[in-house]
C-alpha cells in the first residue's frame, strides 16, 4: 500500500529551548467503522482504523494514543512537548491490520 | 465476532422466515454491533478499575454545545495540573457515552508534555454526553462531562 | 393543482426558517470553536498532494512558462481566473486550463471530478493566496456574457421546487437560520466564497471546489445538476467570483 499523505505542525513557527509548543498531527485515513454499506454493492465496507499514534522527541516517547475507529475521518491530533535541543519529532501510527508507518520533522529551536 | 454473530442470526431468522411465514421480517433491520464496542460504563470500569472518578473543574472540556455535524465534533480537553516528574497527568480519556464504541482516545502523558492538553475531532452517532477523563500520576482519577446536541444542519 | 403545490412547499420551507435567537441556533462560542478547526485543516493533505502533482508537469515555474508568465506574475495572474484565455477561445476555470496544461505537457488529463484534478486545481488557486480576487468581467465580450449567464443561471427558478440559488440566497433572508445553518447572502457584493473555496468539506470529508459545491446544493435542492466545466457552470462561477471581487484569497477553506 502507498504511504498515507500525513502533516505535523507544530506551533509556533518559531520557538526556543524550554518552550512548550503545540504538536498536531493529522494523516489520510477512512477511518472505516465496518459498519458502513457501500451503496452500490450493499455490502459492509470492512473496518479501516488507526489504531495507535505514538509521538517521538529524539527517542523519547512524550505521547502515546490509543484511538478508535470513532475518530473523524482523516483525524487529526494535538497534544503539547517541551523543546529541549535540536532534533527529530517522530509520529508513528498503526493501523488494526498492524501495518506501522511513520513520519517526522526537524525541530530546531532559536536561541 | 460480533458481527459473524449477526451474520449467523440472520441466516436462522432468514430459515425460520421461510418455514413459519414469509410475511416475517428479516433480522436484517437490526444494527449491526461492530468489532470493537463497548458501553461507556464497561469502558470507564476498564480503566478506572474498582476506583471512582471525581467530579473536577480541573478539566476543562470543550465540545461545541450544538454540532455543526457529527462526523466531525471537535473536543479539546485541558488539564489545569503540573507537569513535574513525581507529579503529572498520566493519561486523559475521551469517551462519546452513547456510541456503540464509546472509547475514542486514550492518550498517555509524560513530564515532557509540559501541558496537559488532548485535542481532536470525533464522530457522534447522536446527541450524547461526552467525558473526559483524567488519571493523574498518583493514581487518582478526575472526570467531567459535557453534552453535545447532534443535528442535521444546512444544506448538503 | 401544481400552483397549490409549490404553495403549500414555499410554506413548508418558510417555517422551517428561523431565526438567530432560537435555540437550534449555533451560539457564538461554538462558531468559534469551529474557527479554531481551520488551524488543522486535512484540506492542507490534499494541497500538498496536488502540488506534487504539478511538480511531476515541471511544478510552479513550468505552470508559468505554460501560461507565458513570469513565475512571479503567476500569484496576481491566477486570482483572475475563471478568465477568457485566446488560446482556447473561451472562459476557462484553473481546472480547464490545467486540463489543456496536462495534454501539453504529453500527460492524460485528470477528469475534472477526480480527486487529484481537486487537489491539483486547489493547489494551483492557492498559489494566488493573500491577492485580493482581480477578475474583470469587463475584459472582453465574453467574460461579459460569462457574468450574464452567471447572473442567469443563478436567479432562475428551476426543478422540483421552482427554486433558484437566489431564493435562499438573499438579502431578505440573512440572518435566517436552516438547520442551524445561517444562510450567507451569497448574492451580496463582497461575500468572500470564491476566496474560501476550494475548501474541505466536513460533511463528506473530502476537499471541494466552488463548482462540485455548486453541484451539492443544486442536488438538495432538487435542480437538475450543472455538469463541471460546462459553460453554465464556470458562468456561475464567474458570477460568484465577480460578487466576490477584492476578496483576500486564504486557502484552502474550511467548510461544514
Amino acid at each position: 500500500m502507498s504511504k498515507r499523505k500525513t502533516l505535523i505542525k507544530v506551533k509556533p513557527n518559531k520557538y526556543k529551548n524550554g518552550d512548550i509548543v503545540k504538536v498536531s498531527f493529522m494523516v489520510m485515513h477512512p477511518m472505516e467503522t465496518g459498519l458502513r454499506k457501500d451503496k452500490t454493492t450493499g455490502k459492509f465496507i470492512p473496518a479501516e482504523y488507526i489504531k495507535n499514534v505514538k509521538f517521538e522527541y529524539n527517542g523519547k516517547v512524550f505521547t502515546n494514543m490509543n484511538i478508535w475507529e470513532t475518530l473523524s475521518v482523516n483525524p487529526v491530533l494535538t497534544t503539547y512537548m517541551k523543546v529541549d535541543g535540536e532534533g527529530v519529532l517522530k509520529v508513528t501510527f498503526t493501523d488494526n491490520e498492524g501495518a506501522v508507518e511513520e513520519s517526522s520533522q526537524k525541530i530546531k529551536p532559536k536561541g | 465476532m460480533q458481527r459473524r454473530d449477526f451474520l449467523r442470526g440472520l441466516s436462522v431468522a432468514a430459515a425460520s422466515a421461510v418455514v413459519v411465514t414469509p410475511s416475517v421480517s428479516f433480522a436484517a433491520d437490526e444494527k449491526p454491533k461492530g468489532s470493537n464496542a463497548l458501553s461507556y460504563k464497561e469502558a470507564l470500569a476498564a480503566v478506572t478499575g474498582s476506583k471512582t472518578p471525581e467530579v473536577s473543574k480541573k478539566i476543562a472540556l470543550k465540545v461545541p454545545e450544538i454540532a455543526e455535524n457529527g462526523a466531525v465534533v471537535p473536543v479539546t480537553v485541558e488539564v489545569d495540573h503540573p507537569m513535574n516528574e513525581d507529579d503529572y497527568v498520566k493519561s486523559i480519556h475521551v469517551f462519546a457515552t452513547k456510541n456503540g464504541n464509546s472509547r475514542c482516545v486514550d492518550a498517555h502523558l509524560s513530564p515532557a508534555n509540559g501541558k496537559a492538553m488532548l485535542s481532536t475531532r470525533v464522530k457522534l452517532g447522536e446527541t450524547q454526553e461526552v467525558a473526559a477523563l483524567v488519571e493523574l500520576s498518583n493514581g487518582t482519577f478526575l472526570i467531567s462531562s459535557q453534552s453535545v446536541k447532534v443535528t442535521i444542519g444546512g444544506c448538503g | 393543482m401544481r400552483k397549490i403545490l409549490q404553495i403549500s412547499l414555499c410554506v413548508v420551507l418558510a417555517s422551517s426558517l428561523s431565526f438567530a435567537s432560537e435555540q437550534f441556533a449555533m451560539s457564538n462560542a461554538d462558531r468559534a470553536m469551529y474557527e479554531e478547526l481551520m488551524e488543522n485543516n486535512p484540506a492542507d493533505m490534499m494541497l500538498s498532494n496536488g502540488s506534487e502533482l504539478l511538480d511531476a508537469l515541471g511544478g510552479d515555474a513550468a505552470l508559468a512558462k505554460y501560461l507565458g508568465l513570469s513565475e512571479d506574475e503567476l500569484p496576481v495572474y491566477l486570482a483572475g481566473f475563471p478568465r477568457y484565455i485566446e488560446k482556447f477561445k473561451m472562459v476557462v476555470s484553473i481546472d480547464q486550463m490545467l486540463q489543456a496544461f496536462m495534454h501539453e505537457s504529453g500527460k492524460k488529463p485528470y477528469a475534472l471530478k477526480s480527486s487529484d484534478m481537486f487537489d491539483m486545481s486547489s493547489y494551483v488557486k492557492s498559489i494566488a493566496n493573500e491577492q485580493p480576487i482581480n477578475i474583470d468581467i469587463e475584459a472582453n465580450e465574453h467574460m461579459k456574457k460569462a457574468y450574464a449567464l452567471g447572473k442567469e443561471v443563478f436567479n432562475t427558478r428551476r426543478g422540483g421546487r421552482g427554486l433558484s440559488c437566489y431564493n435562499c440566497h438573499n438579502p431578505g433572508v440573512v440572518g435566517g437560520i436552516l438547520r442551524t445553518q445561517p444562510l450567507p447572502d451569497i448574492s451580496a457584493k463582497g461575500n468572500a466564497s470564491a476566496a474560501t473555496w476550494p475548501a474541505y468539506r466536513m460533511t463528506k470529508s473530502k476537499l471541494a471546489t466552488l463548482q462540485k459545491r455548486f453541484q451539492g446544493c443544486m442536488q438538495n435542492a432538487l435542480l437538475a445538476v450543472i455538469p463541471l466545466g460546462s459553460p453554465e457552470m464556470t458562468a456561475l462561477e464567474v458570477y460568484f467570483t465577480h460578487e466576490a471581487k477584492g476578496a483576500v484569497i486564504a486557502l484552502p477553506g474550511l467548510k461544514r
